[in-house]
């Protein structure tokens, strides 16, 4: 995969998103929102998240149109996950900085560095 | 709290808050510009676009640092709570001095070539298999679309309709992001410096964002799950007027049983906005408060005061040989609940 062809992706993903963003922001957020009708300038901040996640936008404004959002799901968070989240991160990241410093190649003492046209 | 929606809500305390932000890291920039060069030593002569490249690259990561610090410290010790208050905009200000970095290196290093900055920064190094000349520019890339995507969703909208526990998934992606980094700087800037005490900053950050988590999640334990619908609390007599104490119900979830005067109730754990500790917070102007950004609802309904349309569950509460006990099946947010009441002994 090239370059260029990551960065391809990215437009078509972008092109996308705004299309999502120009239907969604005039039309759906309305539908789905009782608290941004009427109120109008924040969604200008909207956009840049629009397009950077629009599959979750179309997802969302789908369930919510369909009445199939489930209130509990609001309301329970997912604490079970942290602690062994944080052991990792508590391990991991010294590691990582460690890991790095054992890598690290020093300029050796006995050698000068010579000016390739010095040399000649 | 909604009603309306607003672009940015702002408040005498929150242009104090990000006022000294700015400050803040307006002088450690100027410092690792104008005082620093000469003391930095790099193992090779550097020039002043990599050096301004370094200030706004350290910058950000010193940034990110802080802001991971707060969250636990905030749950060890509630006087820094206050600082956990404006955190978005502190994140926000982390994705600017982080762009401004990815400027300077693609304004230096990729700059002078025929293919386009982006493109070669993408290009320039594939080596993915080998350890030492990993390509730690992708780390770095890989933490700045995180930051990006977290803070252009960092509006209340976005709490609202992705939900608490979706827009929670979304920005717990800023703790891999962390690591990225982490890599991004050990893998990059320390290998090409003398001078260990970047070296020691960063390994003393990453041990205090590691560790400062690690003794919060270690330190936070309420009493375990039971089983059966009703759940035990605590005795009769151990709840503090405007307090809560706080029950375990299994999978993540919490409910937290308030005494307001004579009256016991129960809402649930979780701020309808970010999922706050509810539990954590007190009972102000009749209304439970959230100690992360002053939600309030009200403890008989888990209701948030007129016009604010903000609903949390509660649940249900009996008294049984002398322990408060808990119907662990949640109501509906909303719904409102009997209190019940101390009995003529308790004080």
């Amino acid at each position: 995969m090239t370059a260029s062809f990551v960065l391809t992706l990215g437009e078509y993903w972008l092109w996308i998103g705004a299309l999502v963003a120009v239907v969604f922001l005039t039309i759906g957020i309305d539908r789905i929102d009782e608290d941004a009708r009427g109120a109008y300038i924040f969604r200008v901040l909207l956009v840049p998240g629009v397009l950077a996640i629009w599959p979750l936008v179309l997802m969302r404004w789908f369930t919510l149109e369909t009445g199939r959002d489930a209130w509990r799901g609001r309301h329970t968070t997912e604490r079970h996950i942290h602690a062994g989240c944080w052991w990792v991160l508590a391990i991991a990241l010294p590691l990582i900085v460690l890991g790095g410093l054992a890598l690290k190649q020093n300029w050796p003492d006995d050698f000068t560095p010579v000016r390739i046209g010095d040399a000649q | 709290m909604s009603v309306k929606y607003i672009p940015v809500q702002w408040n005498p305390n929150k242009w104090v808050y990000d006022a000294v932000l700015i400050v803040m890291m307006v002088i450690y920039l100027w410092v690792f510009l104008m005082l620093a060069p000469d003391r930095l030593d790099h193992e090779r002569v550097i020039n002043p676009q990599i050096n301004a490249m370094r200030a706004f690259g350290s910058c950000a990561f010193l940034m990110l640092t802080v802001i991971l610090c707060l969250g636990p410290l905030a749950r060890l010790d509630r006087r820094f709570l206050p600082l956990v208050y404006n955190r978005r905009h502190f994140g926000v200000l982390t994705l600017i001095v982080a762009l401004s970095h990815l400027a300077f290196v693609l304004d230096w290093y990729y700059a002078f070539s025929p293919t386009a900055p982006l493109e070669g920064l993408l290009s320039a190094n594939t080596s993915f298999t080998r350890t030492l000349g990993f390509p730690f520019e992708m780390l770095g890339l890989f933490a700045l679309v995180v930051l990006f995507v977290m803070a252009v969703t960092s509006h209340d909208f976005w709490l609202k309709f992705l939900t608490p526990r979706i827009w929670k998934r979304l920005h717990f992606l800023i703790y891999p992001a962390y690591a990225a980094v982490v890599g991004h700087v050990a893998l990059g800037a320390l290998q090409d410096q003398t001078n260990m005490v970047f070296a020691a900053v960063t390994l003393v950050s990453a041990c205090l964002v590691g560790g400062l988590h690690l003794a919060a999640v270690i330190l936070d334990k309420p009493a375990p799950a039971a089983s059966g619908d009703w759940v035990s609390v605590a005795a009769v007599e151990s709840f503090e007027d405007g307090r809560a104490k706080i029950v375990e119900l299994g999978d993540g979830e919490r409910a937290a049983v308030f005494r307001m005067g004579r009256d016991l109730a129960a809402i649930s754990n979780a701020c309808a906005h970010q999922n706050g500790p509810l539990g954590e917070g007190r009972i102000i102007d009749g209304c439970v408060t959230c100690p992360w950004h002053g939600f309030q609802y009200r403890l008989f309904d888990g209701r948030s005061p007129e016009p604010f349309t903000e609903k949390v569950p509660t649940y249900g509460l009996r008294m049984h040989n002398g322990m408060v006990e808990l119907n662990r099946v949640a109501n509906p947010p909303g719904t409102p609940t009997d209190p019940i009441s101390l009995p003529e002994d308790v004080a």
